[in-house]
């Protein structure tokens, strides 16, 4: 029997009207939970009706969970009320930091996912505010790994160790980006690393354990020769999604994502592309697996 | 069905409390501050790069990726101020309006982490900046249209058209009205509305609204939301001064009084109260009367909110 996998779009704004109208089969949509931060309007109005049809997951930009000088509590109440209001079906946001102080004494939010060592500080930072935010929602959170232009020296362990810890500790899930591995593999073979990309993405997922994995997300990047970005502006390409096909055979089947942030296309672009990760899913779980669509 | 959750007590263990951590925790909060730093203000990226991985081939990628991070902010600075000030953008033009999101970014950057809240202290910044004093009208323009973005996203209209039976029957001294939520009356020196309006929908001309500019006509405007539809008009003196005074949490009484005792033109004399609250209630203005606790406010007391 072939496995069935939730399967779902980021709904952005130029889609807002072509998904109400056309309401196309999907298991739920993923919004950005700041676009809908705010006591009423338009844009609230309308995810309250496609809440209607389909289940909703809030995913956050802007909590930055790693920031050393803690989580903006005006932040926390906006996405409270929000939960609050949409029941979603999952929450998440990133791991991360925004917030901070310049040398001028003014405090920031940089409004981008910037990196965080993965360290025993930044791991108790994030721990401690996971934990807020969750102790508030009642309910637990995903957080998802990065794709990150800079990494800080002080490290002292990897990555999946870091996320590993950080769920074990606070007891929140993960969201895997398959592209921000894919993404991070590239841009580590241009400073140098010997590892080719693809293997170095198999063994970062094999070092997750299954089941604190709740979520995927999959999205096109961009390569500019010197720097791999993840513009989330094209089709999800060959090589991630073999690396999708790979975790949901290590991750057992979980909900999967198909994201587009820039450039955006026309709706059907973007279902074309959900169904290729439901056909994915599959063929992964099905007793001819390697005969899967990874165009 | 909402998901059960179990606190975790232990957090970070007894790490958390270490003198080790405490000294790891003081150095992130400076690495992270440092990085902060060279993005927003341009900083010397050398200083950032000595707590980045940037040895060997390491350095060209690391430069590369801070100028990535860079780029991001600047593209998102010009989409999110494009979208709070469509008309102050098409005023400006891109070749002007793209360096000036870039650099209040720089100088006034995002303290929240939604950038939909970012750009409120924009009209401020525009009357202080010499290069634009030519223009002094470009900051009343944004003080609108940023009073058209906060309407968009302000609670919903919940009229009550059975509360105003409070006028015909409660103390006047201990009756007001509510006004919906995101309701502003601004006071501009400049034909606001009318510059506005002309690059909204055409109604007056550019070249009539530019007319009105150079004979220095002055506008109110009201903003306010028409359903979703965040909506502004030309409001006069007398329904200025009324709307302040209403929120400002005056008696209906007392703001009527406020409303006829401006001192502008004919405005106060042609100000009829009956024939604004029909219009008004029709047009989502007000959404019902309601009983006061306490006067806040006479105009005895204090006049300075509806001036």
């Amino acid at each position: 029997m072939v496995k069935e996998v939730a399967i779902g779009i980021g709904w952005r704004h130029p889609h807002y009207g072509d998904l109400l109208e056309s309401l196309p089969e999907l298991d739920f949509i993923e919004v950005h939970s700041e676009n809908f931060f705010g006591a009423g309007g338009a844009s609230l109005a309308v995810l309250h009706q496609a809440r209607a049809h389909y289940p909703v997951s809030l995913h956050g930009v802007g909590l930055a969970l790693g920031s050393a000088t803690g989580l903006d509590l005006w932040h926390l109440d906006q996405l409270a009320s929000l939960v609050e209001r949409v029941e979603p079906v999952r929450v998440s946001d990133h791991a991360c930091f925004a917030r901070g102080t310049l040398a001028s004494g003014f405090d920031v939010h940089a409004a981008d996912l910037l990196p965080i060592p993965f360290n025993a500080a930044a791991l108790s930072v994030m721990c401690a505010n996971v934990q807020r935010v969750q102790d508030r929602l009642k309910r637990p959170l995903l957080v998802e790994n990065l794709s990150a232009y800079v990494s800080f020296k002080n490290a002292d362990r990897e990555e999946t160790t870091f996320l590993t810890e950080l769920a074990e500790r606070s007891g929140c899930g993960l969201l895997i980006d398959v592209n921000n591995i894919y993404v991070n593999a590239l841009n580590e073979r241009l400073a140098g690393s010997p590892v080719e990309a693809m293997a170095s993405c198999i063994q970062w997922l094999d070092k997750i354990p299954p089941h604190i994995v709740g979520e995927l997300h999959v999205a096109g990047h961009m390569d500019c020769g010197d720097v791999v970005i993840d513009d989330h502006g094209s089709r999800v390409a060959g090589e991630v999604w073999q690396i999708y096909r790979h975790a949901q055979q290590r991750f057992g089947g979980v909900p999967a994502l198909v994201e587009w942030d820039t450039d955006i296309p026309p709706l059907a672009v973007l279902l074309d592309e959900a169904a290729k990760a439901r056909a994915v899913c599959r063929s992964s779980f099905s007793p001819v697996a390697n005969l899967a669509v990874t165009t | 069905m909402p998901i059960l959750f179990q606190s975790r007590s232990k957090l970070g263990g007894d790490d958390v409390t270490s003198q080790a951590l405490s000294v790891e925790l003081t150095s992130l909060l400076h690495d992270q501050s440092l990085l902060l730093q060279t993005l927003f203000a341009n900083g010397n990226s050398a200083h950032v790069l000595g707590c980045l991985d940037s040895d060997g081939k390491r350095a060209a990628l690391a430069d590369r990726g801070l100028q990535a991070y860079r780029a991001n902010a600047g593209a998102l600075a010009v989409r999110a101020l494009s979208a709070a000030y469509p008309v102050l953008s098409e005023l400006m033009g891109d070749d002007s309006f793209a360096p000036l999101a870039r650099y209040f970014w720089q100088h006034a950057p995002p303290q929240r982490g939604d950038v939909g809240h970012w750009g409120g202290a924009l009209p401020d910044f525009l009357d202080a900046e010499p290069q634009l004093a030519s223009e002094p009208f470009l900051g009343d323009v944004a003080r609108v249209e940023w009073a058209l973005h906060a309407a968009a996203t302000a609670q919903d209209a919940l009229p009550d058209p059975a509360s105003f039976a409070l006028l015909a029957g409660g103390d006047p001294d201990y009756t007001s009205l509510r006004l919906s939520d995101g309701v502003t009356s601004l006071s501009s020196s400049y034909p606001v509305v009318s510059i506005i309006h002309a690059h909204r929908i055409g109604q007056p001309t550019l070249a009539q609204a530019a007319a009105l500019l150079g004979a220095g006509v002055a506008e109110h405007a009201l903003v306010w939301r028409r359903g979703f539809k965040p909506d502004v008009r030309v409001s006069s003196a007398a329904e200025h001064a009324l709307v302040r005074a209403l929120q400002a949490g005056w008696s209906l009484d007392a703001a009527l009084t406020a409303a006829c005792g401006v001192e502008s033109n004919s405005d106060a004399a042609a100000f009829d109260f009956n024939v604004w609250l029909t219009q008004a209630v029709h047009t989502g203005l007000v959404i019902g009367a309601h009983r006061m606790r306490t006067v806040h406010q006479t105009p005895q007391h204090s006049n300075e909110d509806a001036a």
